[in-house]
Parts: structure tokens; sequence; C-alpha cells
């Protein structure tokens, strides 16, 4: 049998699930015994293969169009999808901005704070991804297997890599399972 | 008793018992967020459903009463869905996101039954409504957004302290935790008692001084005695890395049962002055850094000469906050070994001397213990102001008012309980006993009187003319004293305790006075309760520890030519001083302490104390080996010795 194919990416996050993933130091040995590693974000390849992945991981919520459409790509080419980390199992961090309106957000980030001068404006080029309310994964596509944590433990993924590498789908509970 | 099955368990309970209790009794485990044993059921969760057989529904196990022959599941599926959906609904109605709560990772019920519940994510999306946060109050943070609405600590606030402070606005989803009528927490009539944050299952009620310092999990747990007032109540002091987290009311003491004061919560957590870090000497006028060596020599030097001199010698004062043990030792030092007559404690006997000498002419105890008030049907108040000081025993008082027991205040000042209190007297003029004879009139004049008094009802009239109110008051208090079973006296220590016992007998009530400061009742045991006169003495010796000195005391302080401190931090007293000694503070020493109703209890170390800061006794220790005497004697043994106005626990 064929390693499964893993591909990973990250959306609206801190990236440091995927440092908590590098966090399982010489570990990565063995998940690459166990599985094909194909496109990360802190890898050369940045897609997962047209012809798809078992595997897709995404770390983040989704806070935009792109984010959006990154999602879609990876849903539509994997077989089971794991939402890594707080953002993506819930919305995290950055969801605390659904308690304001975008614009509010918006105003905050690129004209009111401190470091910035008059200059300070909002950015509206056309190509520009469009900001959305910022939702969990499973708010936009199905997701099948939740890893939650900010960041998730580098023992929990490397238990949830070893188990979906050896076809088996993986049961967080006890230590394993941390919000925080 | 009634017979029960749960999950094929048969159990027997007595009847009433609710099947929440019935099952966490046998060992079953049913998961609650609402539910705390030392407050009612409320049923406001729904995380306790089970399956009674028979029920159309799943039923709440912590509001159903056991019935006879009832069947009751805890594991089967639709009970353990229902769980998961309650869970599922709690997390969706508010902000209930981990990372950034203070609580997350060990302190949150909330998060803990989710885990239980191998809760991966929430099945649905959280509303993102943002709610109310106050941060009014100097100690307690109240946070809506995170809030279930069990509401534990509107029922800890009603049920356990009688303030009624905190309560609910609004219905639903809607609802938010209020003070009062609305106000701003800090501007309401909160008490500061913080047992709103102790019985919080969320990060909902927060403190804010030891968010963030340490969970319960990483952190060291002390059970000791709070030392801010006689009444002695059990704490649990929460330490990590050897500083203060945050102290908390012991649930399992008998006394206390959970509940302390602001003195004991947050007091300690408060800014402190500077710490005394080395011996203190002065030379040339000045303050310099000294060794313990040099300082305790500076010491015998000056006191050697005048040992044995009784009325010009040594003056020496001890705070009542110290423990029995240092006490004793500096009794015996000071008193036995140095021959002074002036060997007091800070408080000059003010809330006990009194009382010790009558308790010396009847040769027996009279007092009864803080366990009266629970089933006192009414309660008098006399001079004693239990908003201001010795807290919980208000707050006994205060829980109590709501069944219906009756509160009469007889006090000259401004008393916090009188807004609360059935009647109050509060005379304009004549003596302080003026009022209780006057009571007592009027309670012969209502032919209630349980024991005989020279004091005729006739008296009645000329008695509240001499105190500037009307017949009618006293007969109205006299009616609120003996209209209820079981009544109590709580009074603060003065020369009116001949008529005050003769009232209580008269009423047939209980008497208890609150005494002064942790160690008030050990002070006044081992006869150091006399009044600071200074008059000639060349040498005082203050150990003021952790405690603070009134302005008096430093007057007289002053007066001496050669001025010895024993103190934990910078004072005026300090600045005076000729010889500093730094001491540790209540945290970092063990000892005895004997609670204002005779309860001897032993307070821990929590913290260590810094290098150079001696407990009393190691300082009494070493000041006597220079001294050339020596310390010994058992001071349980002395505390036994005089009658004491309650009995002493041995």
């Amino acid at each position: 049998m064929a390693k499964p194919k893993v591909s990973s990416d990250w959306l609206a996050g801190c990236s440091g699930c995927h440092m908590s993933l590098l966090d399982m130091d010489e570990r990565i040995a063995q998940v690459v015994a166990l599985v094909d590693l194909r496109s990360t974000p802190i890898t050369d390849f940045k897609h997962p293969d047209e012809s798809g992945v078992d595997v897709g991981i995404l770390e983040g919520g989704i806070n935009n169009s792109s984010n959006e459409e990154v999602a879609l790509r990876m849903r539509s080419h994997c077989k089971i999808l794991v939402a890594l980390g707080d953002c993506a199992v819930f919305g995290g961090v950055p969801a605390m901005r659904n308690f304001f309106t975008i614009e509010e957000s918006l105003r905050r980030a690129y004209i009111e704070t401190e470091s910035t001068d008059e200059s300070g404006k909002i950015p509206n080029d056309p190509e520009l991804c469009v900001p959305t309310k910022v939702r969990a994964l499973q708010d936009v596509v199905p997701v099948d297997v939740f890893v939650p944590g900010c960041p998730p433990d580098a023992d929990t993924i490397f238990y949830v890599l070893s188990e979906l590498g050896q076809g088996r789908m993986p049961d967080l509970k006890g230590d394993k399972l941390a919000w925080n | 008793m009634a017979t029960i099955t749960i999950n094929g368990n048969t159990l027997e309970v007595p009847d009433g018992t609710t099947v929440l209790r019935a099952a966490q009794a046998a060992g079953i485990d049913i998961p609650t967020l609402c539910d705390h044993p030392h407050l009612t059921p409320y049923g406001g969760c729904r995380m306790c459903l089970v399956e009674v057989e028979g029920a159309r529904t799943l039923q709440p196990s912590c509001t159903l009463p056991v019935n006879n022959n009832m069947v009751i599941k805890t594991d089967t599926k639709k009970v353990l869905d229902a769980r998961k959906f309650v869970l599922t609904l709690i997390f969706s109605e508010r902000n209930h996101f981990c990372p950034y709560c203070q609580v997350s990772g060990g302190d949150c019920e909330l998060q803990n039954a989710a885990y239980a519940e191998g809760m991966t994510h929430w099945p649905l999306q959280p509303n993102y409504q943002p709610y109310p946060m106050d941060a009014s109050h100097p100690y307690i943070i109240l946070e809506n957004n995170r809030c279930i609405l069990c509401r534990r600590c509107v029922r800890a606030c009603g049920e356990l302290i009688g303030n009624y402070t905190l309560g609910f606005e609004e219905r639903g989803a809607k609802s938010i935790l209020v003070a009062d009528t609305g106000v701003p927490l800090g501007e309401s009539t909160c008490v500061s008692c913080g047992s709103c944050v102790q019985v919080c299952p969320t990060g909902a009620v927060i403190d804010r001084w030891s968010a963030y310092r340490g969970r319960e999990t990483q952190v060291d747990i002390t059970n000791t005695v709070c030392v801010g007032c006689s009444v002695g109540c059990k704490v649990n002091v929460l330490t990590r890395d050897n500083s203060l987290v945050r102290i908390e009311g012991d649930w399992e003491a008998e006394m206390n049962e959970g509940v302390i004061c602001e003195v004991g919560r947050f007091n300690p957590m408060k800014e402190k002055c500077e710490r005394i870090a080395t011996p203190l000497v002065r030379k040339n006028g000045t303050l310099k850094a000294a060794t313990w060596d040099e300082a305790l020599n500076t010491i015998t030097a000056q006191l050697k000469p005048i040992a044995g001199k009784s009325s010009d010698g040594v003056a020496a004062l001890i705070s009542t906050r110290q423990p029995v043990e240092a006490i004793y030792n500096f009794k015996q030092l000071f008193a036995d070994k140095l021959g002074s007559e002036m060997v007091t404690t800070t408080e000059e006997g003010a809330f006990t001397a009194d009382s010790a000498v009558f308790a010396d002419s009847l040769n027996k105890e009279f007092e009864g213990s803080l366990k009266d008030l629970q089933s006192a049907g009414a309660v008098m108040v006399f001079g004693a102001d239990l908003v201001k000081h010795h807290q919980v025993t208000g707050f006994f008082i205060k829980r109590k008012l709501a069944s219906g027991t009756n509160l009469l205040i007889v006090d000259n000042q401004e008393n916090g309980l009188a807004r609360l209190a059935n009647k109050v007297i509060k005379a304009s003029k004549g003596t302080k006993t003026d009022p209780l004879k006057a009571i007592m009139a009027a309670v012969v004049k209502l032919g209630l009187a349980k024991a005989m008094t020279p004091i005729k009802a006739t008296d009645l009239d000329s008695l509240a003319a001499s105190t500037g109110l009307i017949t009618d008051d006293y007969l109205d208090a006299a009616y609120v004293l003996t209209s209820a079973e079981n009544p109590v006296i709580v009074y603060e220590s003065g020369s009116e305790l001949v008529t005050l016992k003769e009232l209580a007998d008269v009423v047939n009530a209980k008497l208890i006075s609150v005494k002064g400061e942790a160690n008030s009742l050990a002070a006044s045991q081992l006869h150091l309760d006399k009044a600071l006169k200074v008059n000639g003495h060349k040498a005082v010796f203050f150990a003021v520890g952790d405690d603070e000195a009134s302005q008096k005391t430093v007057k007289e302080f002053e007066k001496v030519p050669f001025k010895v401190v024993l103190a934990t931090y910078s004072s005026a007293l300090t600045s005076v001083a000729d010889v500093v000694l730094p001491s540790t503070n209540w945290l970092e020493q063990d000892g005895h302490y004997l609670s204002l109703e005779g309860k001897l209890q032993e307070a821990k170390q929590a913290i260590k104390p810094a290098e150079g800061a001696w407990s009393t006794v190691q300082t009494m220790n070493a000041l006597a080996d220079k001294l050339g005497v020596k310390l010994a004697g058992d001071w349980t043994k002395e505390l036994h010795k005089r009658v004491s106005v309650v009995e002493i626990s041995k």
C-alpha cells in the first residue's frame, strides 16, 4: 500500500500550530516514514496535488475570501480534512473581531493604531481579498478530524499524524484533549 | 428512608435526599455546573439530567428528591447525548473561547466538563453577542461574556453572606449579572468578601489580583487560620514559587464553612509598606543596617543593667496578631525573667480585660459559641459594628434574617447592621448601661422575664427618658428580643458586663463577645491585658510584627529613651526606634491562635520568610540567650490557668 499523501496549509492563524508540528523534533522522521508529505506552507510545494491527497490539514479560521478559496480547494482535493488548532476548530483569537463590525476592525488596524500617522488608510485595491466575519473551518467546509489546542501539543500532532498515517482515525481524549 | 436504584445499584437513602446527593454518596459521578455543596439546589444548568423510570422526560437530579422504589439511570445514551447537547448550547451562548481566559487549563468547571464528555469542537457556532463587563470593583471583575447563568454567585451572596448584592437582570439569553439595581459593583452594597469569586465555575467572576498567577494544579495549598481578627476562620492559602497567589475560605472548616471576609481574602494581597530586610541600629542619629548579633548585643547592653526593675526598667508590648507561642515567650522574657510590670499587648486588653475580670468574679465561663447563631431566633448586637470588624460574625447574622430571625441593635454609635435591624436602640444620652436596664424593664413589663431582676416594670418610663428615647422603643426592643426562640447577644466587651449578663439571664440569651484581634483571648489568658503607661521606663520593646500600632501607643512609645521595635514593615514606629528587628509576617510563621469562641487552632507557614526575617519566638530565644536566661514552660497549660470567658478547647 502506498503511503498516504498529506498536504497542509494555513489560513487565519498565527502559524503556531505548524511550529508546534515542527516541535515534534526527530519524530518528524517517523512521520515521514509513515506518510508522503506533499505541499505545506513551510516546504517547496505550496498546493496540494491536482490528483488529490489523502489527508488535508488546515490551520487557522476563515476570515476572508482568500481563506475560503484555500479551504474549498483543500476540501475538494483531500479525503480526510483535519482542523488543526483552536482557530480552525473554534475561530480562535481572530474570532474576537466578530464582536465588532468589520469596518471597526479595519479602522482600528489601519488608521487608529498608535504607530500609524495621518497617511494611514484602509487598503481597497480590487485585487485584494475581501474580509469577512471569522468562522471556524467547519462553518465553511465539512471537517473530519478536530484537533483543538492553542497550539495543539507536538505530542498530540504526532499522535494524530501517526494514526492517520496508519489508516486509523485519531480519537482525542484525556491528555490529548486540550482547548487552550 | 427510601430505597432507590441507580444504574442497577440499590441504595437506602434518607427521605428528602436529592438524586444527585444520593448518587454522589454512592460514588456515582453525575456532572454538574450550577450545583454547589454549600448552596441550595437550583437546577439551572441541566448538566445533571438523568433518566427516571416512568418519568416522561429527563429529570435534573440536583432538584429531584428521591422517591421510594425510584429507578434512575445516569449513563444511558439518551442521558449522555443530552449532556453533550446542554454543553453545546452553553458554549454557543457567549464568549467561551478558552485561550485568553485565566481559568482555562484546569480551573474552569465548564472546560473540564467538556473534556470529560470528549468534546473536540463546538457543534454550534457562538453568536458573538457582546455582554457588559464590570471592572469597577477594586478586587472583583464581573465578566458577563463568560457567564453560564448558574447563579452560584447570586446564591452565595444571599445564602452565605446575607448581602443580596448580586442578582440577574433581563431574561433568557439576555440575562446579565448585576449588582444591586444595576449599579457598578464598585459602587454597590458589595462587602468585598469574594465568595462569588470562590464559587464561580467559569471565568465570569474573577479575582483581579490572582488572575494568571497560577492555576489550581500549579499552586501549593496551605490550610491555615486567618489572623485578621478573633473569629479564626480557616483559610486555604494558595502559593506558587513561594509567593502568594490568593486566599480562599476552607469549605471543610466547621466554623466558617468556606466563608471569609475582605480582611481575610483581599487585604493580605494589597500593596504593603516596605519590608524590613535586615536589623537596623541607630548610630550617630541615623538607622544603619546591622547584623542580628550586633542588634541583639545593643539591646542586651541596654536591658542588662535595668533587669529586675519592675516599674522603671523595661516596658514591653506585643501585638495580639502574634501566635500564642510568641506571646508566651515574650511574657516569660520580659515579665518573668526581666521582672517588668509593664508587659502588655497592642490592644491593652480593651476588648478582653473587663470580660476576664467578670469571668474571674463568676469563677466560670459564661459565653456561648458562634454555632449558637445558627439556631438563634433573635440576635441583639450591643456596641459591636459587625460590618466593619469581625465581619464573618455579621454574615452569620445577616444570612439568618431572611428566614425570620429578629435583629436588635443597641449602639450609641452608627452601626452597619442597623439598616437591617427590626429595631435600633440608639440612645442620645445617659450611660451605656441605661438602654440595657430599660430593655430589662420592658421585658419585665411584658411579663416575659425568665429570671429574677431587681429592675421593675415601673422603672421603664424613667429609664427610657434617661436615654432620650420613649417607652415604646424599649417595648419594641423587648418584643424583638423575646418573641423568638434561642436569643443570642453579641457584644463588644466593656464595663457594662454585669448589666449585660443580667439582661442575658432575663431573656435567657447566650452571650458572645467579639473580642479584638486574632489572639486577644490568648493574651488575656496570659494576663497581658493592662493599659500601657510609660512612667520613667528606661527602655521599651515593641513586638509589633505585621500589625499596626495606634497613634496613642506610638506617642507613649516615643517617651522612652531606648526603643526597640520588632516589625515586618517600615512605619512611623520603626523610624523613631533605636533598634529595629525584622520579623516574619503571618504567612511566614507557624503558631497557634485562640479564637473568640475558645478554639485553639494551628496556623501553618505558607511562605518561606526572607533570609533576614526571624519569627518572634526565634528572636525571643536569641535575646534570652544573650541575656543569660532560659525560656521554658508549657503555654498550653498556661492558657488554662486563668478562668476564661468561654470554654477553651484543649
